[in-house]
């Protein structure tokens, strides 16, 4: 039996304070919403699209009771028949994304990849938030000519 | 015994075939990456030393 003991990713994972030069730079966890809306899988599509639209999002994650990550809905999925169960209507098993990423990185593979949305979560899979590509390329932006004024 | 599923795409950095991109979900991305190559460039893992039998 091997008994894993968590390393230093997970414990930036977690959000855990870092020190070092990159420790002020923005992260994907700094940047990602937390107040995205979220549903369960038991769901109707309508419902939960009414209640995504009323908070102006175009998006919402499918967590569990414990808030795990299990699918997410962008504007495509969410667009499908409001009858049909979140289960089948959602995109299952997303790829997620740790909050000590550097939000440049986020930025620019999130261009290149034409991804509207990306969630963040801690390394067992729990929701940090939603980190939207506007936010993200904002944030690299800013930071980008804060350096460049700076040099 | 199953045979293995065909891949659909190939990493655009290390050439593995991959069902779709794992930064994306797209089996279609031009740029698609497999889980090791997205997770080393996000510095989301470390580069780990091949394990040899012996």
């Amino acid at each position: 039996m091997y008994d894993y003991a968590t390393g230093k990713l997970d414990w930036l994972a977690a959000g855990l304070p870092s020190e070092g030069s990159n420790a002020s730079r923005p992260r994907a966890g700094d940047v990602a919403r937390s107040d995205v809306p979220t549903c369960r899988m038991d769901e109707s599509l309508g419902d939960v699209r009414e209640r995504v639209g009323a908070a102006g999002w175009n998006a919402c994650v499918v967590v569990n009771e414990e808030g795990v990550v299990l699918g997410l809905l962008r504007s495509k999925e969410l667009g499908g028949d409001a009858a049909v169960r979140i289960e089948a209507a959602m995109r299952p098993g997303p790829s997620t994304f740790r909050p000590f990423v550097a939000v440049e990185e986020m930025a620019e593979y999130m261009i290149e990849h034409d991804l509207e949305s990306a969630p963040v979560t801690t390394s067992d899979g729990r929701l940090v938030g939603l980190l939207r590509r506007s936010d993200a390329a904002r944030t690299a932006l800013e930071l980008r000519q804060k350096e460049g004024g700076a040099g | 015994m199953s045979e293995p599923k065909e891949a659909g795409t190939k990493c655009a950095h290390c050439g593995t075939s991959i069902e779709c991109c794992e930064f994306c979900d797209e089996s279609a991305c031009q740029a698609a990456a497999c889980f090791e190559c997205v997770n080393e460039a996000l510095g989301q893992a470390v580069p780990q030393p091949h394990t040899h039998g012996g």
